[in-house]
């Protein structure tokens, strides 16, 4: 593979983006290859190979192309480049926006407005400069893996790393702090072989291969996200991995902007991935002028976004995922939260699936591959905590069930392969009552909360009894229902319609941080355990419901106006008082 | 230009041809098919799937009368489209040439139909509200320019007369009719429409009627958007109508099934879902140039269909329409959130008390068929539901300006709720119930 001669092949056959090619010699599983179409050099990737029933002496390879094919014809050159599919680690990711390939889309709009097959330019700036302090000297030990040394890159300092393949290594020589581009060489390190090596502040790694913890370790820490029902009933942790499933039209955007705005992390890495085009613009030129909630930056700065959307070539869809995850794991070994929202699982479950149809394997379930359980198992094991480096990765997987069935394979896998899960229900969208995660069915997750564990079960436990008593209603009316199972019932209510749903375009409302939560649940356990004074006189049973409800939409109302005003800390506290005053039926003024 | 012939067609099927060897075709170039003796012009077709060892064509109007005898001559170029202003006023079918038996046009410039995907980074996020005069839009589901939405509908559904509706209202520059699998009655509606309304003058229609080539059926929307595309390049807006994209769909299943691929569900191709958003897609505002908004059609027997599932994953929302009527719950504008909060200050409250409401009523009206909603409220639900169907989801009739649409809601829940049971804000309460 080290010879300066460049290995090719001519194409035989062409379908979509299928290839298949003649190659005498030697070809390597899973390297990327050039293929050649009216003098664009179109980027592939080998899929399989296989012997030449016509040549003895050659062999064909199977390879799919990332890009349209059309003016492609049977002879076209093909060029082995011998490495593997692979991301550029270095400075100047974060507040980049590139294609599912880590092409840079703002560089390939100076080019045209649209994509056109075989543009390329480079996947980070190479014309910037970075102050690059050496943390290493002449003659010092490093292995793959360590710094050897900085250059800060907006707030967070970026470590500049050995390559993590590396072994033992020795520093030959370093420069002094100075400003330098991704291009210059840093620093040259020999190997136990007596190999020297150029370190440049970036470096390409094969996005198929995981970047190594140095300490994994169990996610522990819960993850301030803003969204209620999240933080309180199924949260998640850094490091944490949640399958996030709806119908369309059930909030999943939505939801997806609100944490990309709201969660607290390092860096926000988003994978556009056969979603609409519009909501990653949406995120890149909106969220740009909102504050990032830790630092009062630009949102924009904690950010890069890989967008392969729906039109895009669907061969790139694999590839953008495992290419943000590898951004992801990065960023976790320099000790950093990360937080990955990939939007949609499904859609790249569909890329494989599509090419495993062209390639002609016999289908599983719903003409997925048969090995998708596995395939999505491995992808979300990537996410993960490290204690050595202090870092996490968090991720966040949408998945779009055909039909709204969570009964298919890719939500199935999913909710095998991931700690939390968040399902959106049709019935709360249509009812729009937002966010439409249902508490109630399909919701878990294995992270502890902000609230014990205790008032976390007694939420979901007084949840559970008012749907319950709901549906007695429907079935026999509200006539037979008991007096107090009404109050329990009105009690549900109250929970779902003040801290369940949530406003998700409301200035206030839309974020709901640790502390608001803690006076919140104060008020909500308040509610559940103390039975309320209602002045019950003679009246008959029908009137006291109707009394009681009356009692509760008022609650209710003064509650949604606290959720949508309270800011100061004596504010929040009213909400604990009101209660306490409701259950005592004293009359009260606001 | 003297064009390579060869005369090798090995295979002729339904839809598509196939030639022995390779003769030298690139994928998605076009060659055109000559009757043997009289170097007649039969059809055009284009290369889908290409081996050393045979190639293979979709015939854009159809197979039938093709021989192993027919010449093919290469074109060596992918299919274009035609364009010119002379073109508005004007019928094509799906490959673009002239159908309403007119002069044929002398086109300024051929257009790829390749749609390339606009770069993300030259789209505007759109802020532009379309007002149609329809409540359960403009208040419930505003429309967006450059939005893409379909109307999803049982077949027999007045989805075309809504279509219609919206069509002659919206403030648009150039209306493209994208038609595939029409009836001609459809098709005749609509131009109907178009002229009574006098749009017909900014309007190109692009009509694939059911029986048609089917091959022609499926480039339809490509050559449309195509053109639809230089339009919105060249600073135009433009409003696309496509209908019905099941139909379509269906071509793309019977194509798929020809060409032997591996169905995933209920014989679509699995690449169902990146064909229909490859056409949805091609909405946009565009900096430094116009824009284009799709408003489609989308017949159904189930919403759990691939097809209206797929495209609700695609498109920015759905109108649903059942029994004549725009139905709120099953209807989403995901762009309404971009437009409705610097309209009236009681327009979004009152959309979510009033959808709100609507989801309890519907409850109650489930409880009421088992003779359970015997409550107060529970009958208050019910004659708000009823009032709500009858003046809210009608879509049809004269059109209503949103602060007359909103006025016309605070009035709905005046006649059915006390304050309190909304779940309004005491400040709108006070602002708007009296």
């Amino acid at each position: 593979m080290n010879n300066n001669t460049t290995r090719t092949g001519k194409l035989i056959s062409i379908q979509d983006s299928l290839v298949k090619a003649r190659f005498y010699g030697n070809v390597i599983m899973g390297e990327t290859a050039n293929v050649i179409v009216d003098g664009k050099s179109l980027q592939a990737e080998v899929l399989q190979i296989i012997p030449d029933p016509k040549h003895a002496d050659a062999g064909i390879v199977e390879m799919q192309v990332f890009e349209d094919l059309t003016g492609a014809q049977i002879g076209d050159q093909v060029e082995f480049t011998g490495k593997s599919l692979s991301v550029l680690l270095g400075p100047g990711l974060l507040t980049s926006i590139w294609d599912g390939l880590q092409n840079p889309l703002y560089k390939l709009g100076e080019q045209n407005a649209y994509l056109v097959p075989g543009m390329k330019a480079p996947a980070l700036d190479e014309e910037k400069l970075w102050e690059f302090t050496p943390s290493v000297a002449v003659g010092d030990k490093v292995n793959g893996g360590d710094a050897i040394g900085t250059v800060p890159e907006g707030r967070l300092t970026h470590s500049i790393l050995v390559p993590f393949n590396f072994g033992k290594c020795k520093v030959e020589s370093i420069i002094e702090k100075s400003q330098v581009n991704i291009t210059e060489t840093v620093a040259v390190i020999s190997d136990s072989q007596n190999t020297k090596h150029e370190l440049k502040l970036a470096f390409r790694w094969a996005v198929k291969s995981p970047i190594p913890f140095k300490d994994r370790a169990i996610p522990s820490k819960t993850i301030s996200t803003g969204v209620r029902v999240i933080d309180l009933l199924a949260p998640v942790s850094y490091g944490g991995t949640v399958g996030n499933p709806g119908p369309f039209g059930a909030g999943k955007t939505v939801l997806q902007h609100s944490l990309c705005k709201y969660a607290l992390a390092d860096i926000i890495i988003m994978a556009a991935c056969g979603e609409r085009a519009g909501e990653a613009v949406e995120v890149f030129k909106d969220f740009a002028e909102l504050e990032d909630p830790s630092t009062g930056d630009s949102l924009m700065n904690r950010m890069c976004i890989f967008g392969n959307t729906s039109s895009m070539p669907v061969a790139a869809r694999e590839a953008s995922v495992f290419i943000a995850l590898t951004v992801g794991e990065y960023y976790r070994y320099q000790g950093y939260n990360v937080v990955l929202l990939a939007d949609s699982t499904s859609r790249w479950a569909q890329a494989l699936r599509e090419r495993s149809g062209r390639q002609g394997d016999i289908p599983g379930p719903e003409a997925f591959p048969m090995d998708i359980p596995d395939q999505i198992k491995g992808m979300y094991q990537r996410a993960g905590a490290d204690q050595g480096t202090g870092g996490s990765l968090t991720f966040i997987g949408t998945v779009s069930p055909a039909g709204g069935n969570f009964q298919e394979p890719v939500t199935q896998a999913t909710m095998d392969a991931t700690g939390g899960f968040w399902g959106l229900s049709q019935d709360r969208a249509d009812a729009k009552k937002y966010p439409a995660i249902d508490p109630l069915s399909y919701t878990s997750s294995v992270y502890d909360s902000f609230i014990s564990w205790d008032d976390r079960n007694k939420m979901l436990q007084t949840l559970y009894e008012a749907n319950g008593i709901d549906q007695t209603i429907s079935t026999i009316g509200l006539k037979k229902v008991p007096v107090e199972k009404y109050v329990l019932y009105q009690k549900g209510l109250t929970i779902d319609f003040c801290v369940m749903q949530q406003n998700a375009f409301h200035k206030l409302d839309a974020c709901t941080r640790p502390e608001r939560l803690i006076v919140i649940n104060e008020a909500v356990q308040k509610l559940i355990d103390s039975t309320i004074n209602f002045a019950q006189d003679d009246k008959e049973d029908e009137e006291v419901k109707e009394m009681v409800k009356a009692k509760f939409d008022e609650l209710r109302q003064w509650w949604k106006d606290w959720n949508l005003s309270a800011q100061t800390i004596d504010e929040m506290a009213v909400l604990p008082q009101k209660v306490e005053q409701f259950i005592l039926q004293e009359e009260y003024t606001l | 230009m003297i064009r390579k012939e060869i005369n090798r067609i090995s295979e002729v099927g339904k839809a598509l041809i196939s030639v022995e060897g390779n003769p030298g075709v690139a994928l998605n170039h076009v060659v055109e098919l000559l009757e043997a003796g009289t170097n007649q012009s039969l059809s055009f077709a284009k290369a889908i799937n290409i081996t050393e060892d045979s190639t293979r064509f979709q015939v854009f109007n159809g197979t039938q009368g093709l021989s192993t005898q027919t010449k093919i001559r290469m074109h060596e170029v992918p299919l274009t489209a035609g364009f010119s202003y002379n073109m508005l006023g004007r019928s094509f079918d799906g490959i673009g040439d002239v159908a309403d038996g007119g002069p044929e046009i002398i086109f300024d410039k051929y257009v790829s139909t390749r749609l390339d995907t606009l770069n993300p980074t030259v789209r505007l996020v759109p802020k532009q509200p379309l007002w149609t005069g329809i409540p359960m839009i403009d208040v419930f589901n505003t429309l967006v320019k450059s939005q893409k939405i379909p109307i999803f509908a049982g077949p027999t559904e007045p989805y075309n007369r809504l279509l219609s509706q919206i069509a002659q209202g919206a403030q648009a520059d150039v209306i493209i009719f994208a038609g595939i699998g029409l009836k001609f009655d459809e098709y005749h509606y609509f131009k109907e429409q178009l002229s009574q309304s006098g749009n017909i003058d900014k309007t190109i229609m692009f009509t694939h009627l059911a029986g048609d080539s089917q091959i022609k059926g499926l480039m339809l929307p490509d050559v449309a958007l195509s053109v639809s595309r230089e339009f919105a390049d060249q600073g135009k807006d433009v409003l696309v109508l496509l209908t019905d994209m099941t139909n379509w769909s269906n071509i793309l299943r019977n194509v798929a099934n020809y060409q032997d691929q591996i169905p995933s569900l209920q014989g679509y191709p699995g690449s169902l879902y990146s064909e229909l958003a490859k056409r949805y897609e091609v909405a946009a505002d565009i900096e430094g140039a116009g824009s284009i908004t799709i408003i489609g059609a989308t017949t159904l027997e189930s919403l759990e269909d691939p097809v209206p599932d797929n495209t609700g994953y695609i498109t920015e929302g759905q109108f649903f329409l059942d029994n004549g009527k725009l139905k709120l719950a099953r209807s989403l504008s995901r762009l309404k959130q971009q437009v409705n909060d610097t309209t009236r200050d009681d327009h979004r409250p009152i959309m979510t008390a009033m959808a709100s409401l609507l989801a309890d009523a519907e409850k109650a009206y489930e409880a009421a068929e088992v003779g359970a909603a015997n409550d107060t409220f529970s009958q208050k639900l019910l004659r708000y539901r009823e009032d709500f169907i009858a003046n809210m989801e009608e879509p049809f009739g004269e059109p209503i300006e949103l602060e007359a649409a909103l006025d016309k809601c605070w009035d709905i829940l005046k006649r059915h709720f006390e304050p309190t049971e909304t779940g309004l804000s005491k400040k709108l309460i006070e602002q708007y119930w009296n």
